[in-house]
């Protein structure tokens, strides 16, 4: 039998639990915390409660399942990289409905009860689906997100001749190149002047685009759907906001994310977009902390509140959440809104820290050869690195994001950055 | 439990003949040979670096086995794990290419393999009792010890230089 015990409540059979800690959520964050909390505290219970019917897994993988590239089996996430902690009990299927912190307890959808010393809110965040497209409910309409998602896309691949991308982000732009994949024709239609624009100006993705006209996508910019047509087979077309109607067989919208805040409503959790944490990962109530997509962190170069959806920032504050949960004091250090390295298209590339330089006073360098583009962005007075964008050519990311993240004074080796040949080396003098 | 050795970097010594760069491309090549490691393709790859910094230092570079290492947690596809010897490894079949632990990387250690879209980094020559860089450096800029050793051989070499300045 596990932990807790079966009590009568109101006449009928109600689960009670007890965990010293439980998380609320099994992606990044929570599981992160979880092996966290385990490694630092060998014998407390843990017990992570994940609304999803799968076990944890690399949410960043599921465009391979629509690819036909890998199985669910290949993206588990527990003892992988450093997920090998033991004892911890993940319930699957279990959404929690509302929190009590004074009673130090949560309820979920089904009734029953999780009793807690200390909570991890990793609730994560779900695609937002602008109610204004009409139609966004018929069968063969997905928003990418969960696993669950990609095995409904896989499913519909044979049934599709063309499919059209809602967004431009990085999210649509990776189940297309999946779709492309398995021979599916694809449309992206973007609201914005450029792709990506939520990680680079639209000038400085060039390169960007053209890899990706080059593989085969077609991309139309300055368009929105105002609706999804379906039947009995469920999408037949899109209508764009220019009158125009495209026929397709499969519509994904990828329009940002929106945080999973609802289940606070009522438990005095201070909320405000997503959950406020402290610098030490703390939420409002005493026991309660957040960390992941749902949490509002800050910038550590402005130290403005922010927002991300980022696997790796996730995991970065659920590891923090971790430690301080397991009575380990430790601030989290915040992290840049933008922080993305990827290849799509066989380009690849990095966006860090200040990279939409339209608006506001900064030292810019860009530099560009026929297949690389750089942008270092420095502040007013030209002595911190701010941001950077790298295309075609990544090399020693990691140190630009070092120089940003630390604010260091880079008057010793900045022609080092600006052409792009910084090395460690550089910090050793 | 035995100590686990480390690489350890003496920058006063490195010459800049990079040495350690062909050996450990030699090392991580199919025939295991100089003369058939130039003729492969691709063409293997070295897991060490040696940079140069005004006005004329060289720096070797390699994986530092981070305690804390942000490459294996960044990672997006659970593909960097850490052995029981303690040594950071890649997983080569479930690394998608994504190239996040290049953007956390602090040290700049890690490369991107463009032929099988696959990140690489030093995996401490399982094969060998002594990595491949280490053997060939010749000045000794590289050395392969534990850390209770490399730190007593410090003391002893800092003490020796105490006693030769008071004029012992």
């Amino acid at each position: 039998m596990p932990p807790g015990s079966l009590s009568k409540r109101k006449g009928v059979d109600v689960s009670e639990h007890q965990s010293q800690y439980v998380i609320v959520g099994g992606s990044a964050a929570g599981m992160a915390a979880a092996h966290t909390i385990r490694a630092k505290d060998a014998r407390g219970t843990i017990t992570v409660l994940s609304e999803e019917p799968d076990a944890p897994y690399f949410r960043p993988l599921i465009p391979f399942l629509v690819a036909g590239q890998k199985r669910p089996e290949d993206m588990a996430l527990t003892g992988s990289g450093p997920y090998m902690g033991a004892d911890i009990e993940v319930k699957t299927g279990a959404r929690v409905a509302a929190c009590d912190p004074d009673g130090r307890s949560l309820t979920l959808e089904d009734g029953a009860r999780y009793g807690y010393e200390k909570v991890l809110f990793a609730t994560g965040s779900r695609p937002y689906v602008p109610p204004e497209i009409e139609g966004t409910a018929a069968e063969g309409a997905f928003a990418l997100r969960t696993l669950a998602d990609a095995r409904g896309m896989a499913a519909r691949v044979a049934r599709t001749a063309h499919a059209v991308m809602l967004g431009g982000g990085l999210l649509n732009l990776k189940a297309a190149f999946a779709l492309l994949e398995r021979g599916v024709k694809v449309t992206l239609v973007v609201y914005s002047p450029e792709v990506l624009s939520q990680l680079m100006d639209p000038e400085d993705a060039y390169l960007v685009r053209k890899a990706l006209d080059d593989a085969g996508l077609a991309i139309l910019t300055g368009a929105a759907a105002t609706a999804i047509q379906s039947d009995a087979s469920g999408v037949t077309g899109v209508t764009l906001d220019n009158g125009e109607k495209m026929a397709c067989q499969m519509v994904c919208i990828g329009k940002g994310v929106r945080p999973n805040v609802e289940f606070l409503q009522g438990s005095g959790v201070a909320v405000d977009g997503g959950i406020v944490a402290d610098r030490y990962t703390a939420a409002s109530r005493p026991g309660t902390y957040a960390a992941g997509d749902v949490a509002v962190t800050h910038d550590p170069i402005s130290g403005a509140p922010i927002m991300t959806a980022l696997w790796t920032n996730a995991v970065e504050m659920g590891r923090c959440a971790g430690m301080n949960m397991a009575g380990i004091k430790t601030a989290y250090t915040g992290t840049f809104g933008i922080l993305n390295a990827t290849q799509v298209a066989d380009e690849p590339f990095v966006a860090m820290g200040v990279v939409h330089t339209k608006s506001g006073d900064y030292e810019i360098h860009r530099r560009a050869t026929a297949a690389t583009f750089r942008k270092l962005v420095f502040d007013p007075g030209g002595n911190r690195l701010v941001g950077a964008v790298f295309v075609g050519d990544i090399r020693n990311a990691g140190l630009y994001r070092y120089v940003i993240r630390e604010r260091m004074d880079v008057s010793g080796f900045k022609p080092a950055i600006i052409d792009h040949t910084l090395h460690y080396g550089h910090f050793m003098r | 439990m035995s100590q686990p050795k480390e690489i350890f970097v003496r920058t006063d010594r490195c010459v800049g003949c990079r040495s350690c760069i062909t050996a450990c491309a030699v090392e991580h090549s199919a025939s295991k040979t100089l003369f058939g490691a130039i003729a492969e393709t691709p063409r293997p790859k070295s897991r060490v670096y040696v940079e140069w910094v005004a006005p004329n230092h060289k720096v070797p570079l390699v994986c530092r086995q981070c305690e804390d290492a942000p490459c294996m947690h960044a990672c997006i596809s659970g593909a960097i794990h850490r052995d029981a010897d303690g040594v950071v490894r890649t997983d080569a079949d479930k690394c998608i290419g994504c190239w996040t632990c290049v953007m956390v990387c602090p040290y700049g250690v890690i490369g991107r393999h463009l032929e099988e879209h696959k990140a690489y980094r030093c995996d401490r020559c399982p094969d060998r009792e002594m990595p491949a860089c280490v053997d060939a450096c010749p000045t000794g800029a590289l050395v392969y010890q534990t850390v209770p050793a490399y730190s007593g051989a410090a003391r002893q070499h800092a003490s020796r230089e105490l006693v030769q300045a008071e004029g012992g």
